[in-house]
């Protein structure tokens, strides 16, 4: 045999690994480890890296420490390399190496609401409470808006250990239809990226613009990895509509769509929901093709209208890492201080306490506003905002709903 | 060619133990979970390398019947369908339908040479994908089909917790796929797509009906991409969504089995553990580690470990091949040539 | 908009996109050609090509310049985009590709492979550069603007048919570079070495031809195709981005085998007919299903013409 230095380069990595994993094991017994989960490589990075700033930022404002106990924080990335987005096997693996460490008391994820369905299962069974910063697909927790099965085949426990500090899709998408016809639409034409999530909201928006009698005068799908859309814009102008509903992502391409719109001579309206309510949203689509025909819902209150805590945290993230932070950022940021404000009142310092904890938050004084977990693991708060785009920066115009 | 069971024992004897090792370790390393996903992988490349390897069609767009075989699986067992046939039969009746949907691609396009061929399985991959996304009202679209039933023998079951229950499992699946491949390579149907491989037209001349050798290798690794789909589908309990079968997962396949060694078993399982290893234990833990090290100031691209695993993956394909361009571990056959 | 109006709007974005494919396509191609190698890398090379065309329209500040020195800008922008990917692209047959040119095909494709995955990792590290038009290199793996220096108005004036600069800079840049492809290849001797590489290496080595440096140019002038296509590309979609390349690479590929391997004006017609197809189906059919029916046609034509539109069908040598 000839030598394999691909096993030897493997061999010598690994017996690195296992000494610094050997030298980490001397900690402190009071340790309590958050580990969040979300798509690290690939193209949702721009998105995931503004979420665990916004944890890191968390943790950092009680300097890692809450009655004695350390905080430790693992970033986990639930995407592959040869997938370049996230991998079940690895959503998987991750839930499950938090189950398996003794000192994990939380889990922050999912950013996909299609990952979601595979922690859960797992997460619940362990008793380990899991707040997701991003995840907006109804069925996760409401009975009656996903499939038959839905939640409860979430919940093996039968216990719910889940819990959203965002607004979900079914909110979202009918704030927007109404915003629609209050801007005047009398004809839309709705996009979707066919994922999850913007296929989701795509599909109320296009249920609540009927029975709001705004006339839908097309409903399609895109590919997200197309160049353009150019011949697209072509049948959209070809049915005159007054406003362009695109569901989906600044990584679905939400950007060029608007780049094309103009391109090709569509003057109406433009919306989208919060997927793309982050600046690279605006630098992908170049901000002189969004000025002033650009509306972006957005679940909560952008970081320019908070007032208090909301305007403390964005000194503290600019200090900290330069640059405004997104509306991720926030979303981030809230959920491991939901988590942190959990340690310091659960009653036992175990899984089980801090899930009832969290479980108990009410009336949560955060940069989101005021808001309870309800029943389902919900929040409360359904506090649409919406914006527009001058200049080349987000504009609040008004909270949606209420 | 006689069989010498030694390097593939091996092989199968460590991973067999290698959950009581990790028992025994001071801190618990948790790598037989990920290991499990190096089975499935070896199973898919198991089946790519029957009709690359042996039959030398080089084909890209395996993972379009894993796919076929992760959904028959689930509308078949899933308990939002009608049918609830059971895990042990739902994951037999993969084979059958990824054995047709092989047929039925197979059928009018195997005459096409080498790359034509090529281009035809990578656009049948991503025709298979958006027709998943596009009928959602039979696939649920990008909602994914949950909960996938998990196997249960004779009163037991197992729940995703069972995590040496899997292991074992899948190692045990994984070597009858490996003694009926094995089986089939020293059949008459085996020396048939070696001979096809090594020479088209002689073999045609030898009176091999080379259509249907070719038909049968294809519809043969698509039945074995279809199970190892079925199988996948039922770890994680859903089939997630479309694109977690997409060109990628066909090209880390190919992968595999030329790393590892094409036309040879014990290379796709010495290339299916190099490859995942590296992608799903080495790449993952070496990122946690250096994360926690503090590593990954997220303010510069370059200083977040994540950021480097593309690069280090096609790092160790380029040098793979160049080191070793018939593979990890060659099939004897080719040696004997050389 | 009339029926006929809409039809012909969409055959001029079908055109003007499919020329940016052919272009791509023609790299492919003539690696193809002359190695037998589907190069994977091609599509990051030109990915890469973009980013290099939009770090110069930053360093110099284009945006700002008058309008007819902005033109300049775009033949600076194609000239160093084009000789960066011809580079590139050489290098990565001198580094990867070469010392397998004894080992199988496969061996040769993983190694491109590698490549791709090499390339597209250097491409996220570069949307990370704190430039401006980077966005400051803050969210490296987003989308990149790329401005508009072409201006956006409609030539036809107030026809109900838009044909903008972009779709005249298309046809500017890759017609001219069609042409002069053919000629190199079909009327001077550096074309007819690389013939004669491509029909058997061995006898072209025993004639003298030198065959490593011959495939290294054709590598060169594959990865500039690549380049000045990047350009364009850029140029008409005014966004970039690092996972660009796996799309571009795609159709290209699709377009090459559609139109015959190897062959030239295959790859162009493969490009245009690809084009149409994704502008005809995207307005007649369905968005979602272009994809679906670009390759069921791809798989149609292949079933009846197996060598694509225009490939030769030479049988196999015994």
């Amino acid at each position: 045999m000839k030598k394999q230095p691909l096993f030897a380069l493997a061999l010598v990595f690994t017996s690195a690994m296992t000494a610094v994993t050997l030298a980490q094991s001397t900690e402190t017994k009071g340790t309590l480890t958050i580990i969040s989960s979300l798509p690290r490589t690939g193209s949702a990075n721009a998105q995931t890296t503004t979420i665990v700033n916004g944890i890191k930022l968390a943790i950092a404002e009680v300097n890692g420490q809450v009655d004695g106990w350390t905080i430790a924080y693992q970033d986990l990335d639930d995407a592959s390399p040869q997938r370049g987005n996230w991998d079940g096997a690895l959503e998987a693996q991750n839930a499950n190496a938090a189950t398996k460490d003794p000192s994990c008391v939380a889990y922050i994820g999912t950013f996909n609401s299609g990952a979601a369905k595979m922690a859960m299962p797992i997460l619940n069974r362990a008793g380990i409470v899991m707040v997701s910063p991003a995840n907006t697909y109804p069925g996760l927790t409401k009975p009656g808006k996903g499939e038959p099965n839905e939640p409860m085949v979430y919940r093996p426990s039968g216990k719910i250990n889940y819990f959203r500090i965002v607004p979900t899709d079914d909110l979202q998408g009918v704030q927007a239809a109404d915003w629609a016809k209050q801007l005047g639409a009398k004809k839309v034409f709705i996009l979707h990226d066919r994922e999850l999530y913007g296929k989701g909201i795509a599909d109320v928006f296009q249920a609540h613009a009927k029975t709001i009698s705004v006339e839908v005068v097309g409903f399609e799908g895109t590919d997200s990895k197309a160049a353009n859309y150019r011949s697209l814009v072509t049948k959209i102008k070809a049915v005159s509509p007054d406003l362009v509903y695109f569901g989906g992502t600044t990584q679905t391409n939400a950007g060029q769509i608007a780049k094309d719109l103009r391109t090709g001579g569509y003057e109406g309206m433009y919306m989208v929901p919060d997927g793309c309510f982050e600046q690279a949203f605006i630098e992908a689509a170049g901000d002189s093709n969004l000025n002033d025909k650009t509306y972006i819902t957005f679940g909560g209150l952008p970081a320019d209208q908070l007032l208090g805590r909301g305007a403390n945290f964005r000194e503290a993230y600019r200090a900290k890492y330069g640059g405004d932070p997104e509306a991720y950022a926030a979303y981030g940021y809230e959920a491991a201080r939901v988590v942190l404000q959990a340690i310091a009142n659960a009653k036992t310092m175990d899984r089980a306490g801090i899930l009832a904890a969290v479980a108990a938050t009410r009336d949560f004084d955060g940069v989101l506003g005021k808001w309870s977990f309800d029943a389902n693991g919900d929040t409360s708060s359904q506090v649409l905002s919406g914006q527009t785009v001058t200049n080349g920066k987000f504009a609040f115009v008004k909270v949606l709903g209420g | 060619m006689r069989w010498r069971p030694g390097p593939i024992v091996c092989i199968l004897g460590i991973a067999a133990v290698l959950p009581l090792i990790e028992l025994f370790l001071p801190q618990p390393a948790h790598v037989s979970e990920a290991v499990r996903g190096v089975f499935l992988y070896a199973i898919l490349a198991l089946g790519l390398n029957v009709v690359t390897g042996y039959a030398g069609l080089l084909n890209l767009g395996i993972a379009a019947f894993m796919a076929i075989g992760a959904y028959a699986f689930a509308i078949l067992t899933c308990e939002i369908y009608p049918f609830q046939i059971g895990f042990w039969p739902g994951l037999l009746l993969t084979l059958p339908v990824g054995a047709l949907a092989g047929f039925l691609l197979g059928a009018p396009t195997l005459r096409l040479r080498g790359d034509y061929l090529a281009i035809v399985t990578l656009g049948f991959g991503e025709i298979v994908q958006d027709v998943l996304k596009n009928l959602d009202v039979v696939t649920k679209g990008t909602q994914g089909i949950n909960p996938v039933p998990a196997p249960s023998l004779g009163g037991t079951m197992w729940t995703a917790e069972d995590e040496y229950k899997w292991y074992y499992l899948l190692l045990a699946l994984l070597i009858v796929v490996i003694l009926a491949i094995r089986n089939l390579e020293r059949s008459r149907l085996g020396r048939a797509w070696f001979s096809i491989r090594e020479d088209e037209l002689a073999s045609r001349s030898m009176g091999i009906r080379v259509e249907r050798i070719k038909m049968l290798a294809f519809s043969a690794a698509a039945a074995i991409a279809a199970f190892a789909g079925g199988l996948s589908t039922s770890v994680l309990s859903s089939t997630g969504e479309p694109s977690n079968y997409d060109f990628q997962v066909s090209i880390l396949a190919l992968c595999i089995v030329i790393v590892g060694g094409i036309g040879s078993i014990v290379g796709v399982l010495v290339g299916a553990l190099v490859m995942i290893g590296l992608n799903s234990i080495v790449l993952v833990k070496a990122t946690a580690v250096l994360e926690t090290m503090g590593i990954g100031g997220q303010s510069n691209v370059l200083l977040s470990p994540n950021n480097w695993k593309y690069l280090i993956f096609g790092l160790a394909l380029v040098l793979a091949v160049r080191l070793k361009p018939h593979g990890l571990v060659p099939p004897r056959i080719e040696r004997r040539a050389t | 908009m009339q029926d006929y109006e809409v039809f012909l709007q969409q055959l001029i974005t079908g055109l003007s996109n499919g020329m940016i494919i052919a272009l791509v396509a023609l790299g492919y191609t003539m690696v193809y050609g002359i190695i037998e190698l589907i190069n994977f890398a091609h599509g990051d090379v030109f990915m890469l090509g973009a980013f290099l065309a939009l770090t110069l329209l930053g360093a110099l500040g284009m945006e700002a310049w008058p309008s007819h020195w902005q033109l300049a800008g775009v033949a600076i922008m194609l000239l160093a985009s084009a000789g960066f990917c011809g580079c590139l692209n050489w290098s990565l047959d001198r580094v990867a590709y070469r010392p397998l040119r004894r080992a199988s095909k496969l061996s040769l494709l993983v190694s491109a492979i590698g490549c791709s995955f090499i390339c597209t990792n250097l491409g996220l590290f570069w949307g990370g550069m704190p430039m401006e038009v980077f966005a400051g290199g803050v969210a490296a793996a987003a989308p990149k603007d790329f401005p508009q220096l072409i201006p956006q108005f409609n030539i036809l004036g107030e026809s109900a048919i838009r044909i903008v600069p972009a779709d005249v800079a298309v046809l500017v840049v890759t017609v001219p570079l069609m042409i002069a492809l053919v000629y190199l290849v079909k009327r001077t001797r550096l074309g007819r070495a690389m013939r004669a590489v491509a029909q058997d290496a061995t006898a072209a080595a025993l004639m003298g031809i030198p065959v490593d440096r011959v495939i290294g140019i054709t590598f060169f002038i594959g990865g500039a195709l690549g380049g000045f296509a990047s350009v364009v590309y850029a140029l008409y979609n005014n966004t970039i981005g690092f996972q660009m390349g796996y799309r571009a690479g795609m159709d290209a590929f699709t377009a090459a085998v559609l139109g015959g391997i190897g062959s030239l004006p295959g790859a162009v017609l493969g490009g245009l007919t690809i084009g149409c197809v994704r502008a005809m189906s995207d307005q007649y059919v369905e968005t979602r299903w272009t994809n679906t029916i670009v390759f069921g046609i791809l798989i149609l034509i292949l079933i009846f013409r197996p060598s694509g539109l225009l490939g030769s069908t030479r049988r196999e040598k015994v």
